[in-house]
Formats: structure tokens, C-alpha cells, sequence
């Protein structure tokens, strides 16, 4: 009991600008005036700034993301398979302005983990308590020999929507009639672990639709897959004479390209394609680099309680950079970890231990227009890990009549539409 | 053989982080100059899974205002039990004890305000 009073007074007395806090039984966490900082604007760095600042109003938060817009991930498989519009991705921050959040429309190019400070590319200075990191992913350039920034204007990643989305759609649009697509998966852990076959069925129903010569390969350097059963039966069923698949143990990892040329190489053959959508391999956001928070994987372990990095203090580390498998890089998993986060740094700067809980996850995937599965996860962070917890979770069912494929598409937008109002509407 | 899945699973939630001071216990809660508390409460930590989908205009993810704490509970544990039900409220049920259920639906039905 007096250890927890002191520490909690050890930490209130290092932030800035402590109001007092003595006469009262429980420090006020919205009198604690705090410096805390997020640096990134996606699904789990909006989220956590909007946290933060509803559970402490009287702490600055600041929210560093130099894109005045930002254009979601999810759902952006349906813009280049041409069944949605680009703007339907896109979302600002003017919500989260007008709660009190700082936004600093600049990059964050360095961490000093010891001065706690944050440096942007302007040359400012930004001090912190408590600093968020939801970097999102980088990609690996040059892992797939060849592949670098100016190889993704000719072979599109569109691995983070915008601009590359667009660019794949149109590369679709002009192709003819009989064009071969050749999608390229990288090694897990990557950011949407069904992302790519989400994106291979919804090309191929474009395809079937509108281009009926035209073949979709797939070369994988997984052997396994996420939602496998359900994206082979729909392949089957939907695609037959469309959808190829190489895995990992049928050479299908490709080791370089020649975007020039649309050929890619594996260790058994070279391909030509008309369109080449590349994925690359991935690592956390630079700037957690920088941070000294990523190992040597690339990614960032994190403490699952509250998701504080393991290797620096005071900084807490949320969404598709963080090492949190189980639970998958999504959309869903950030804005959950940035709402936990969020209110376990309040805990935290009241003097409070984290107490585990459980966690979840769901991720909704297209096979067509208007059907779709699910995956589903539970997972306790109770024993200094995240687990799943046994009998629980999985995919949609393998033997389903049609109408359950068409409830999940219509769960899936009204996810997208609920999680992207909670994060920036 | 699939049943249809039983709408009564939503909660608003920009409303949990924020309720009333009287009903969370001493020590899981933050005051702030209004007299609101940001509540810490394992039931309201238990409860963030809860607002990634559930928001409250509804729709295919049916929103929860206006619903008793049995109304959800009940709701919860047939999702747990039916053992032949396959929707994502029965997958993530799965999970969760009884007494979990408990908790978050006594939570949602105090927090969720219309």
C-alpha cells in the first residue's frame, strides 16, 4: 500500500506541471497536466490521442502526423477491384481538433528515449511524459532484389491506401483481355494477414466480370494462409478457372524483380506480368527505429498490459508495428491496443497497476461484391504474453448458406463505418 | 442449421469511457473538473472489445441503447452455450467466462446512455 502511494507519487512529481493532488484520495488524473504525445494519425494512433484526451482532459495531447488525410487500409481491396470510390477511404482529423488534440502536421524523425523528447522534421522539439508510437508498417526496399520506391510506380504495392491504390486500379482498367495478374505475398508478419486473398478475389471478380480471358496468380511465400479454407472454397466455387496459387513450397516466393520488363522472378521460374502487384516484405515505422523500440526482428515487443515498449520506458507501442501475435495486424487490433493503452497510461499516471484483461479481435474479408467471412480472436494478457484463449474464436463456417456470406459482407461496412467513427469521426 | 443470430449486442461506445461517479468503485476511476470520471474498471477495460463494431446507429451490428444489463447478458451467454452457432458473436463468446459476461453487461447497461 505505501509503495504503491509512493511510487504513484514518484510519478506524478517527474510530469511537468503536477497540479496538486495530495487532498484528494485518488490523484485526478484529468488535473495530472501531463505532456503526451502519439506519433502517427492511422487507426491506432487517432485512437489513442481521442482516448487519452477524453480519460485526461486537462493533459496536452499532440498528435504528430504529417498527411493532412488519411486513407484507410480496409475496404480498399473493393477501390481497385473498381466496386467503391477512393474518397469513401478518406478521413481527417478536425474531430479530434476540435476535442482538444494538437495536431502537429509534421514528420517525427528522431526519439530521444532519454530526454523524452520527440524532434520533427520542421527542426522542433517536442517534450513528452508519455510517448505513443503507432508508426504503422515500412517496407523492407530491396528485400525482393530490385524492388525499391521507384520499382512501386511500375509494379504497385498499394499496401498503404492512396495514391498506389489508384494506381493499381488503373493498371487493371487498362489492361486487355487475357492479361495475366500477378499478385506477390511476403513472408509473414505482415500488415492484414488476409489482405492479399481478400485482394486476389476481388481482382478475380473483377476479371470474371469484365475481363473473362484474363488469369490472377498468386506467388506466395507462405505456405499457409489466413482464412485458407474459406478463400479455397470460394476460389473454387466463384474463380475456377481464374485464381492460381504458388505457396512457399511450390516456389512461389519471389526473390526479384524487373519492374521495367513485368517480370518476376522466383527460385524456379521468371513471369511476365501485365499487372504486377507486388507486397513487400515489412518492419515496423522507421521513426520506432529511431525510438530504440524494435528488435531485431524489425518489429516492437511490447508488454501486453499496457503495451509499454519492453526496451524504453515511458514509451508505449500500438498497432502493426508492435510484436502481438496472436493478434493479428489489423485495424480492429490497433484501435483496440490504442483504447487499452490508452486507459492503462491513465492507470498508470494515477498511480495504478495494469490489470490484465481480455482482448479481441475480428477481421471481415470480401470473396465477391456482396459476400464475405470472418476471423475472430480472444486473447488474455494475463501471463505476460498474449494468448488465445482455448475453444474460442476462429472462421466463419466452411458449409454456409448464402445469406451468411451476405450478413458478414453487411456486418463488414457497418464495422468499417462504426470503427472509423470512433477513430476519426 | 445456422441460427439466426440474435440482435441484441451493441454498445455506444464514446459513452463508456465517461459515466456517472456514483456507480464505479473507489480506486478505478479519475475525477475530472466536471465531477465526470474516466472509468478504469476492469468492466469497463473488459467492455473496449465491445466498440470496434457496435456503435450506436446500428445496423447490421445491432446497436445496444436502451438494453437491461439481463437483456444483454442473457444474449451473451446463449451466444456461449449454442454450440452449433458460427457468427463472430459466437466465436468471440467463446472466450469469455461467465462471470466476464456478467461484468460487461452490468457495465453496458449503466454506461450506454441514449
Amino acid at each position: 500500500m505505501t509503495d504503491a502511494f509512493l511510487n504513484r507519487r514518484d510519478l506524478l512529481l517527474s510530469l511537468s506541471g503536477v497540479t496538486a493532488f495530495a487532498a484528494l484520495p485518488f490523484p485526478a488524473a484529468a488535473q495530472v497536466r501531463a505532456r503526451l504525445v502519439v506519433i502517427g494519425g492511422g487507426f491506432g494512433g487517432a485512437t489513442a490521442a481521442r482516448f487519452l484526451k477524453r480519460a485526461m482532459p486537462s493533459a496536452s495531447v499532440t498528435l504528430i502526423e504529417p498527411n493532412a488525410d488519411y486513407y484507410a487500409c480496409p475496404f480498399s481491396n473493393l477501390v481497385i477491384a473498381g466496386m467503391r470510390d477512393l474518397s469513401k477511404q478518406r478521413f481527417g482529423y478536425d474531430a479530434l481538433k476540435a476535442e482538444g488534440i494538437d495536431i502537429v502536421p509534421d514528420a517525427a524523425v528522431d526519439v530521444d528515449p532519454v530526454a523524452r523528447t520527440v524532434s520533427v522534421k520542421s527542426g522542433d522539439t517536442l517534450p513528452y511524459d508519455k510517448l505513443v508510437l503507432s508508426p504503422g508498417i515500412d517496407f523492407r526496399w530491396g528485400a525482393i532484389e530490385g524492388y525499391d520506391k521507384a520499382a512501386a510506380d511500375l509494379m504497385p504495392h498499394a499496401w498503404k491506401a492512396g495514391p498506389q491504390t489508384v494506381l493499381l486500379r488503373k493498371q487493371l482498367e487498362a489492361m486487355e483481355d487475357g492479361g495475366l495478374v500477378v499478385i506477390s505475398v511476403p513472408p509473414a508478419p505482415f500488415r492484414c494477414p488476409p489482405g492479399p486473398y481478400e485482394r486476389a478475389s476481388l481482382i478475380a471478380h473483377y476479371l470474371k466480370t469484365h475481363k473473362p480471358k484474363s488469369r490472377l496468380l498468386i506467388l506466395d511465400a507462405q505456405d499457409k494462409f489466413s482464412k485458407q479454407p474459406l478463400f479455397e472454397q470460394a476460389w473454387s466455387d466463384l474463380y475456377p478457372d481464374v485464381i492460381e496459387r504458388y505457396g512457399a513450397n511450390e516456389f512461389g516466393r519471389v526473390v526479384s524483380v524487373a519492374p521495367a520488363s513485368g517480370i518476376l522472378s522466383t527460385e524456379f521460374e521468371d513471369i511476365r506480368a501485365d499487372v504486377a502487384n507486388v507486397i513487400p516484405p515489412q518492419q515496423a515505422g522507421a521513426i520506432a527505429h529511431k525510438a530504440g523500440v524494435a528488435d531485431m526482428t524489425g518489429w516492437c515487443p511490447i508488454d501486453p498490459l499496457s503495451f509499454s515498449s519492453t526496451l524504453q520506458p515511458d514509451i508505449h507501442v500500438i498497432g502493426d508495428a508492435t510484436i502481438a501475435s496472436p493478434m493479428p495486424k489489423s485495424a480492429f487490433s490497433a484501435n483496440l491496443q490504442a483504447k487499452l493503452c490508452a486507459l492503462q497510461i491513465t492507470a498508470i499516471l494515477s498511480g495504478q497497476a495494469p490489470e490484465p484483461t481480455t482482448l479481441t479481435n475480428t477481421c471481415y474479408s470480401y470473396l465477391s461484391d456482396d459476400t464475405a467471412v470472418s476471423i475472430t480472436g480472444v486473447y488474455t494478457n494475463a501471463d505476460g504474453t498474449l494468448q488465445s484463449v482455448p475453444g474460442s474464436g476462429g472462421l466463419s463456417p466452411l458449409m454456409a448458406e448464402d445469406i451468411i456470406r451476405h450478413n458478414e459482407a453487411l456486418q463488414a461496412r457497418t464495422w468499417f463505418h462504426t470503427i472509423t467513427g470512433q477513430t476519426f469521426g | 442449421m445456422l441460427k439466426p443470430s440474435v440482435k441484441l449486442t451493441a454498445f455506444a461506445l464514446f459513452t463508456l469511457l465517461v459515466s456517472a461517479c456514483e456507480s464505479a468503485p473507489a480506486g478505478t476511476q479519475t475525477e475530472d473538473a466536471s465531477g465526470e470520471v474516466a472509468d478504469l474498471s476492469a468492466p469497463a477495460i473488459l467492455a473496449l472489445s465491445c466498440s470496434g463494431c457496435h456503435g450506436p446507429q446500428g445496423g447490421a451490428i445491432a446497436s445496444l441503447e436502451g438494453r437491461t444489463s439481463d437483456q444483454i447478458r442473457l444474449s451473451l451467454l446463449h451466444y456461449k452455450s449454442d454450440v452449433d452457432g458460427g457468427s463472430v458473436m459466437h466465436r468471440m463468446m467463446r472466450g469469455y467466462t461467465e462471470a466476464d459476461i456478467d461484468a460487461i453487461s452490468t457495465y453496458l447497461a449503466e454506461s450506454v446512455t441514449e
